[in-house]
């Protein structure tokens, strides 16, 4: 086996337990997952790990929204998805049980953001249908549908009718479903 | 607490057109210093929260906590920083309090791989189930520290032992006649020790105790339930927002659970499109007649059911052959065997008349399938708690006048019920389960997999409940079985899950049918214990051979020898005071009862306001995006404006507005 596994000093653990919701086991959790995920990348301790990496993770694999996860949550320059330790750590806070409702949606809206203009337009929200949807024929839904669903949408969270969702309407149409906060979970 | 942002205050892409990088920086280092000092001066627990609870990546967050840190650091005195360290010592208790409690919470893998595979609404089942094993256990636990361990220190003499068989187990009668295990085991001596305890107030408060808990631990839950998932809904709700914004479930990891629920979210949306363009054809009024006269139909068969089985129950029960023919010749083995009819009967209409229903709502067409499954569950509640209804009404009309030691009887008939229940629903796993799949699978491909009913496994549960509540007061040891029998379904349930059954296909609102669920076990089950128990202790006449109130006219009437044994002593006056002139008269509840009916009305009052205000407020939002719309509009042309004059005079113009291209971090939190 490569690499030595570095232990978290106590410090840096009750920082993270201060700055997440993560509780003392999920961070150290956390830490041999990621460290795990470094020693596959061979690079220098610290460094972040990358895209393809994180999403062989079981938690990730199948999600449909991986990619997007992965883009939100990294803080890397080069915009490419890698993700520091800090990083993933915001990660499983923002889908801990314990995250409030105000960050799952505001982090819920930034995943749901394909093109990252801030407001969730129809492409947004075409995008988003397709990735819910599945890719067989006879799951998509047509075009026609399509227009329909989404014009649907936006007449029932568009409050000022601007023809997008931004970010308070969202929040809006989050805070009337309770179901939200039980299903915006990932737990490592 | 005014929510924290770290954003500027107004506007979104409008705030950001034609101004410089430096005055971007400036405004977003304002609003920095703005949440710091925010921050500060908030109370250290707030404070903690409020810094996690940034959108922040963490590097930020780290800073804005130095930066609030080093604040407050300038601006303690050397007292406070005693408080600091005490409170700071108590959150890190608190921290490793909750890291504990972790531990001890058991199933919790167990339960973090069903909500991985089935998803949640699978999982509130099994979190109900973990639920109600709670309340078991607390029931066992103070019953057999408060009255069944002074009971076994102090043996009343037994006046005749039979020997064990193997029948017991399933009857409870015989060996078990005698036992702590029922209500004839126990007397009601005062025993003498340093403290006298008085084993018929031990066994009247516990009881009470036990009931008074459960009614504030359920009122609370449901009150708590109702209060997050029935949120005020105004404005279209029908729509699919929600089912596409917030009910993917993240916690599914499996792959083939992620594609069966991509492929149900699919047809869920379709359908919900397509009954959208049905409702725009209104039905003509021969055909809303011929609805109406089915769904009559279907109410009026499901009733008849109903009161067809109770009735069937009520007779046997009273059959003068079958009835008591064991407690006269208590030795007979197929007497023994006998008693288990009834229960039989009972569990086998629980099984066969649901099925019933849900062929009869076949017939019955519905405007959208939620209305299908609050009916369905409507009908079942209705049924089972008529089946036990009759129970009652028989053990507690019928039996006292025929059996000598008829809270004994009573005790042992819940004991044979819950017995019998345990035992077909090992046979339902089994047949309705494993075989179904089986055939299911291989020789009727057409039927599929069979999917885990949620209703009907939790109406189980909530049925069950039931009868070992009634059972407590005529069985105080009866949750020891109820908590075996949790146990055990737990593991079975779990693994016919993963080997039989595929989640259900219309999950949606899950967290309102749960809410559902914790009302219905308040309401018809709960209260209705309640009320037996009350009738039971306030007008029966106790058994005068055995138990803990033999000889007194009725159960309550040790309250009212102990008050009366209280009197003379002055230290407890007050206690006698408040019982007779508070409790007994009926001027106070007549009172309580008018200033509870005041407040509700005030609270109605200000939730209709709350409504109207609501309504004002989306107006005003309406009208608030045109005014952006047009702003923006008129902006965009002077933008135009001043462009084409510039690139007609650049000198007069050193500077181009810049575009933030980081401007999606400028969208206001706090509309």
């Amino acid at each position: 086996m490569g690499g030595t596994s570095s232990k978290l000093s106590k410090d840096l653990l009750s920082e993270y337990q201060e700055l997440t919701f993560l509780t003392k086991q999920e961070i150290l959790m956390a830490h041999k997952i990621f460290s795990e995920l470094q020693d596959k990348e061979n690079g220098p301790y610290g460094a972040r790990v990358s895209m393809e990496k994180v999403l062989t993770l079981p938690e990730l694999k199948s999600n449909p929204f991986r990619k997007r996860i992965c883009q939100v949550f990294s803080t890397s320059d080069l915009k490419d998805g890698s993700l520091s330790f800090e990083d993933f750590l915001d990660l499983l806070s923002a889908f801990s049980d314990s995250a409030t409702l105000e960050i799952k949606s505001h982090y819920a809206f930034r995943i749901f953001d394909f093109d990252d203009d801030g407001t969730l337009d129809a492409r947004d929200l075409e995008k988003l249908v397709n990735s819910l949807t599945g890719e067989t024929d006879d799951t998509r839904l047509t075009g026609e549908e399509m227009k329909q669903l989404i014009g649907n949408i936006l007449e029932e969270s568009d409050i000022d009718k601007d023809g997008t969702v931004n970010l308070s309407e969202f929040q809006h149409v989050i805070s009337r479903s309770p179901d939200f906060v039980s299903s915006f979970k990932i737990v490592l | 607490m005014r929510r924290m942002s770290v954003f500027p205050q107004h506007g979104t892409a409008l705030g950001n057109l034609g101004r410089t990088a430096n005055e971007i920086r400036q405004e977003a280092e304002n609003s920095k210093n703005v949440l710091v000092s925010d921050l500060v001066n908030l109370s250290a627990g707030a404070r903690f929260q409020a810094i996690r609870s940034l959108p922040m990546p963490f590097n930020e967050r780290k800073t804005v906590r130095n930066r609030v840190n080093s604040v407050k650091l300038s601006k303690t005195i050397l007292t406070a920083d005693c408080r600091q360290q005490v409170s700071r010592s108590f959150r890190r208790f608190c921290a490793s309090l909750a890291s504990a409690r972790q531990h001890l919470i058991i199933w919790q893998d167990t339960l973090k791989e069903i909500g991985s595979r089935f998803g949640t609404s699978v999982l509130s089942y099994f979190l109900f189930l973990k639920w109600l094993l709670q309340f078991n256990l607390f029931s066992l636990i103070i019953n057999f520290c408060f009255i069944t361990i002074p009971q076994i220190v102090h043996a009343p003499n037994i006046s005749s032992t039979t020997g064990f068989r193997g029948l017991e187990l399933l009857t409870g009668v015989g060996y078990f006649n005698q036992t702590v295990l029922f209500y004839g085991g126990y007397n009601g001596e005062v025993i003498v020790s340093k403290p006298a305890y008085n084993m018929q107030l031990a066994y009247f408060f516990t009881i009470a105790a036990y009931l008074v808990l459960c009614w504030v631990s359920l009122i609370y839950s449901m009150s708590r339930s109702f209060q997050k998932n029935f949120v005020l809904e105004t404005g279209p709700v029908s729509g699919g927002a929600w089912r596409l914004l917030c009910s993917w479930d993240f916690s599914v990891v499996n792959e083939k659970a992620i594609q069966y629920n991509k492929n149900n979210l699919a047809i869920q949306l379709k359908e919900s499109l397509s009954e959208r363009l049905q409702e725009k054809n209104k039905m003509s009024l021969s055909d809303r007649i011929k609805h109406l006269s089915l769904h009559l139909l279907a109410w009026l068969l499901s009733l008849g059911l109903a009161l067809g089985s109770c009735a069937g129950i009520y007779f046997l029960g009273t059959d003068p052959d079958l009835a008591f023919s064991f407690n006269h010749n208590p030795n007979d083995l197929r007497a023994e065997a006998s008693t288990l009819l009834l229960p039989v009967v009972v569990s086998l209409i629980n099984l066969i008349v649901p099925l019933l229903y849900s062929l009869i709502s076949k017939i019955e067409s519905y405007s959208n399938p939620r209305a299908k499954i609050y009916i369905s569950i409507i009908r079942n509640v209705v049924l089972k708690m008529s089946v036990l209804g009759i129970l009652c009404f028989y053990w507690l009309n019928f039996v006292p006048d025929n059996i000598s030691c008829w809270e004994t009887f009573v005790g042992q008939s819940v004991y044979r019920l819950l017995m019998i229940d345990f035992i077909f629903c090992l046979l339902g796993i089994f047949f309705g389960e494993f075989l179904r799949n089986v055939i299911g699978t291989m020789c009727i491909q057409s039927l599929g997999v069979p999917e885990f009913d949620i209703a009907r496994n939790v109406l189980d549960l909530i049925y069950a409940q039931t009868l070992a509540w009634i059972g407590i007061y005529f069985s105080p040891l009866l949750p020891v079985m109820q908590v075996l029998k949790l146990f055990i379904i737990f593991y079975l349930k779990k693994i016919s899950l993963s080997m039989n059954c595929q989640p259900p296909k219309h999950t949606g609102r899950a967290a309102q049918i749960q809410t559902v669920f914790i009302a219905l076990l308040f309401f018809p089950s709960f209260v209705g214990v309640l009320s037996m128990v009350a009738y039971t202790v306030w007008s029966l006449k106790p058994s005068d051979q055995c138990g803990p109130f033999q000889g007194l006219d009725t159960p309550f009437q040790t309250i009212f020898h102990w008050t009366d044994s209280i009197q003379n002593f002055p230290e407890s006056n007050w206690v006698w005071w408040i019982f007779e002139n508070i409790l007994r008269s009926e001027l106070f509840y007549y009172l309580i009862s008018l200033i509870v009916l005041v407040i509700t009305y005030f609270l109605w009052q200000i939730t209709q306001g709350r409504k109207q205000l609501i309504k004002t407020l989306r107006e005003q939002i309406v009208n608030e995006g045109k005014d952006k719309a047009f702003l923006l509009n008129k902006l965009q042309n002077l933008q135009k404006e001043r462009r084409e004059i510039a690139s007609y005079r650049p000198q007069d113009f050193d500077q181009t507005p810049h575009f933030n291209p980081n401007w999606t971090n400028t969208l206001p939190l706090n509309m």
